[in-house]
């Protein structure tokens, strides 16, 4: 999802316009206020960016970055200026704080797009490691143990005989590794947390 | 450097020796002086003295002679006497003689052996002893000498003057015959013997065992200051003549001579103390005079103005080091030179000349601007100030500039000017800036918006074609409606921007030429001032008015006048002149601004009211175009043509309306 925060309309309808053409969902925010609101509630699984005017009336594009920070939501919401002439310095300033770019304008519509879409790359795989290491949080201490092992290549037998506990348990730790960690095979569990 | 007055030399006002010669020879002066008349004094009473030594001796040979004759004479007596051979008749008439002959005996006796008197002169012997009792005495000493004696004086009696005898005995052999007895009146005595010049001068006494048995003091008693006594050595006798002058003592200053020398010294002293006084004044002035230089020389050393001092011929004959530092010439280069000097930079070597050919008439510009030229070649603009050099006397002896170098002002007007004038087109560059940004700012939105429907519809146009999809129209539609409307909100941008460049509707009014010129000629004249520019204007009183936007034609006349005053800044302060003339030709009012500039270059005519075209540095190329629209809007024409006195007339045509008649 494109989140566009612009105050003019006619910038958001085109823009929103210009991503539908690149197969890319985008939703206008007429205010920083109305876009901080509903900042990451929820995340798109197909990945966010926001593109962001420097120069709004109230709260400006930096400030808006600024609380996206303070929030931790910039892995998530990957930050892309548009600036006017003139803020330029100030829009480097903030890619060396995380912002992913910045677009002068006038800019090249299919470029912004470009880098469009590579932001809601970065998002998407933000997203599932987040969503990886939430799995990973719901194991008990034992399956944690359990998952170290595997990960090592060990086999059922060496885990149980490392941890002291019996093979019968170890598969049903397995069982429920898997599950949690909604994959199939200890291969695609590696893969998952490599 | 070298002044042309004396050094201030230290001096020392007297020292010790110097003043020590005079006062020792003052001294010395005095000293003789007053030893002069001592010494004349000492010389005249030693002459006294010994004057009245030799008197004295003198009279005291003519005494004793008085006495010696007598004695003679008594002792011939007695040889007569003795040789019996005189009668007593003879015998008294040589008594009788020896009476006439000397006065000063009083009485001259003979005695027989037992003392009575055989015969006496003058006659009528006196009975009983015929002598004073202390006589007898020395009668006595005389017959046992057998010599003669005289006795001591006896007091004075009433017949005046101490009586002195002198007894001579008489022995014929061993027998003892008598004495003769000659009696001195000691008063007479002195009276005969002692001449009237010496007793008019002296006071004459006899004196015996210091007592005056006789004096003669004719001319009053003497004064004790010269006094010589003389024994007159009487067997028998000790009597003394003293003498005593009636002359007092020489006073100290006896004549004139002395007088007058001491009273010219005091004279002396007098003028010398004087001229030490004017010595010593002259010498306070002579500092004084001397500290005024100092003080002088200091200040013309510290200033920063330069000074020259010039004879009447255009000699220098001073410069402070100021001037020197000026000019970068030291002192000795510059005294002493007559013109041209070194200092005078080529390019103005006519100005020069010419001021100097004034100065050698005798009239100087009291004040002027000029160059120099430094000794390394660098222009200096100075500020000169020549007053005449007036001699102690009261005639000019030269002249006296003070040289202000302007160098400083002249580059801090510059650089005012320059700034005003980069003040000023950054003025006009910000409102350009602020009408070109609120353009861009305005104008961005809606050429963001076509260009992202645009790209976006290219998107899906591209797709399409790619997948051999048919075509979505309604897809496409509402994207290029967007794009299209956001074109002409584009021209409506650009349109309001337009209208608020212009701000305004134009508002025609009925404007008077005389009236339009009053209205902005202040503004004109400051302009004017600043390139010191006279303005002249020309407009008929009859003049018809024209309708036209007042603002607008103030703007236009405001630029040409402004544009004819610049081109004048290069050219000769008397020929800025600036004139506004109007005119009513052919149904049009007309007004010229004249100037007599710099004039205009053929291709520079070419292009004069092309937008952004302009000759000068900071210009916008705005002016004649925007006053050229301005005047068309109003159905006139704006043309400019060479001016035949140099210079340029930019002429402005506007349609009048005769006012009827």
């Amino acid at each position: 999802m494109l989140h566009i925060v612009d105050d003019e309309e006619v910038i958001r309808d085109s823009l929103a316009w210009l991503a539908q053409s690149r197969a890319i969902n985008a939703r206008g925010y007429a205010s920083a206020h109305a876009f901080l609101e509903q900042a990451g509630a929820p995340f798109d699984a197909e990945g966010d960016c926001v593109l962001l005017d420097v120069r709004m009336p109230g709260l400006n594009g930096v400030a808006v970055f600024d609380q996206l920070s303070a929030r931790g939501l910039t892995a998530r919401l990957p930050v892309i200026f548009l600036t006017g002439h003139g803020d330029v310095p100030m829009a480097v300033d903030t890619l060396k704080r995380g912002a992913f770019d910045f677009f002068e304008k006038p800019f090249n519509d299919n470029d912004l797009m470009d880098r469009v879409e590579q932001a809601l790359a970065v998002s998407r795989q933000a997203g599932e490691a987040a969503a990886v290491q939430a799995r990973l949080a719901t194991l008990s201490t034992r399956e944690r143990e359990v998952l170290d092992l595997i990960l090592a290549g060990k086999m059922n037998k060496v885990v149980a005989d490392k941890l002291g506990i019996s093979m019968r348990t170890v598969e049903v730790h397995r069982a429920h590794i898997f599950d949690k960690m909604q994959v199939k095979t200890a291969v695609e569990l590696a893969g998952l947390l490599k | 450097m070298k002044s042309p007055f004396a050094p201030p030399r230290p001096i020392h006002l007297g020292t010790p020796w110097r003043w020590l010669l005079p006062v020792l020879l003052v001294l010395l002066f005095l000293a003789v002086l007053l030893w002069l008349p001592w010494q004349a004094r000492q010389m005249e009473s030693n002459e006294r003295q010994e004057q009245l030594i030799a008197d004295t001796l003198w009279v005291e040979q003519t005494i004793r002679l008085e006495l010696t004759r007598n004695e003679d004479a008594l002792d011939a007596l007695r040889a007569d006497l003795v040789a019996n051979s005189l009668s007593g008749a003879a015998v008294q008439e040589r008594l009788a003689q020896m009476l006439k002959n000397g006065h000063e005996l009083q009485r001259v006796l003979w005695l027989d052996a037992r003392g009575r008197a055989l015969a006496s002169s003058p006659p009528g012997l006196p009975a009983g002893p015929a002598l004073a009792p202390d006589s007898g005495g020395a009668a006595q000493l005389a017959r046992d000498t057998g010599n003669g004696r005289y006795s001591d004086p006896a007091p004075a009696t009433a017949h005046g003057g101490a009586l002195m005898n002198y007894h001579l005995p008489i022995f014929s052999g061993e027998h003892y015959l008598g004495s003769l007895v000659a009696t001195y009146n000691l008063k007479t005595l002195l009276d005969e013997t002692v001449p009237w010049w010496f007793a008019q001068d002296n006071a004459i006494s006899l004196l015996a065992d210091d007592k005056i048995v006789a004096q003669r003091a004719a001319a009053g008693m003497g004064r004790g200051v010269y006094t010589h006594k003389r024994p007159l050595d009487l067997p028998g006798a000790s009597i003394v003549l003293a003498t005593d002058s009636v002359k007092s003592a020489p006073r100290l200053l006896p004549n004139l001579l002395v007088g007058s020398v001491i009273l010219l010294a005091l004279g002396l002293l007098l003028s010398l103390g004087a001229l030490w006084r004017d010595v010593a004044r002259r010498l306070a002035a002579e500092d004084a005079l001397r500290q005024q230089m100092a003080f002088r020389t200091a200040m013309e050393n510290s200033l920063v103005t330069g000074l020259r001092a010039r004879d009447l011929e255009g000699r220098v004959t001073y410069v402070n080091p100021a001037f020197c530092q000026i000019v970068g010439l030291p002192a000795e280069e510059l005294v002493g030179k007559v013109p041209p000097m070194a200092y005078w930079a080529p390019e103005v070597m006519d100005e020069y000349q010419q001021r100097f050919a004034s100065v050698l008439a005798g009239t100087a510009t009291p004040q002027f601007e000029t160059v120099f030229q430094r000794s390394d070649g660098q222009r200096i603009p100075v500020l000169i100030f020549e007053a005449p050099l007036i001699g102690s006397d009261g005639r000019q002896t030269g002249w006296m500039g003070s040289i202000l170098d302007i160098s400083d002002r002249k580059r801090a007007e510059d650089l005012n000017r320059q700034q005003q004038e980069k003040l000023q087109a950054s003025a006009r560059l910000a409102t350009m800036g602020e009408i070109s940004s609120m353009l861009a700012h305005e104008l961005n939105q809606p050429l963001a918006a076509i260009s992202s429907y645009t790209t976006g519809a290219l998107n899906v146009l591209g797709r399409a074609v790619g997948s051999g999809a048919p075509l979505d129209a309604a897809l496409l539609k509402p994207a290029l409606e967007q794009a299209s409307a956001q074109a002409q909100r584009a021209g409506q941008i650009i349109r309001s921007v337009h209208e608020f460049v212009k701000k305004r509707e134009p508002e025609r009014q009925q404007i008077s030429v005389q009236n339009l010129v009053d209205g902005i000629r202040a503004l004109i004249e400051l302009q004017a001032r600043k390139f010191f520019v006279a303005i002249q204007t020309h407009i008929p009183p009859d003049l018809p008015p024209v309708s036209a936007d007042r603002m607008m034609l103030e703007q236009v006349l405001l630029n040409l006048t402004r544009n004819a005053i610049e081109a004048m800044a290069g050219v000769a302060p008397a020929r800025r002149i600036l004139r506004i003339a109007a005119a009513f030709e052919n149904g049009q009012v007309t007004v010229s601004v004249i100037d007599r500039g710099h004039g205009i270059e053929p291709d520079v005519a070419e292009r004069l009211f092309s937008p952004f075209f302009s000759t000068k540095a900071e210009g916008m190329g705005m002016g004649l175009s925007i006053c050229r629209s301005a005047i068309e809007f109003h159905g006139g024409t704006l043309s400019h043509s060479a001016n035949p006195e140099g210079g340029t007339i930019f002429k402005f045509a506007l349609p009048g309306q005769p006012t009827p008649a």
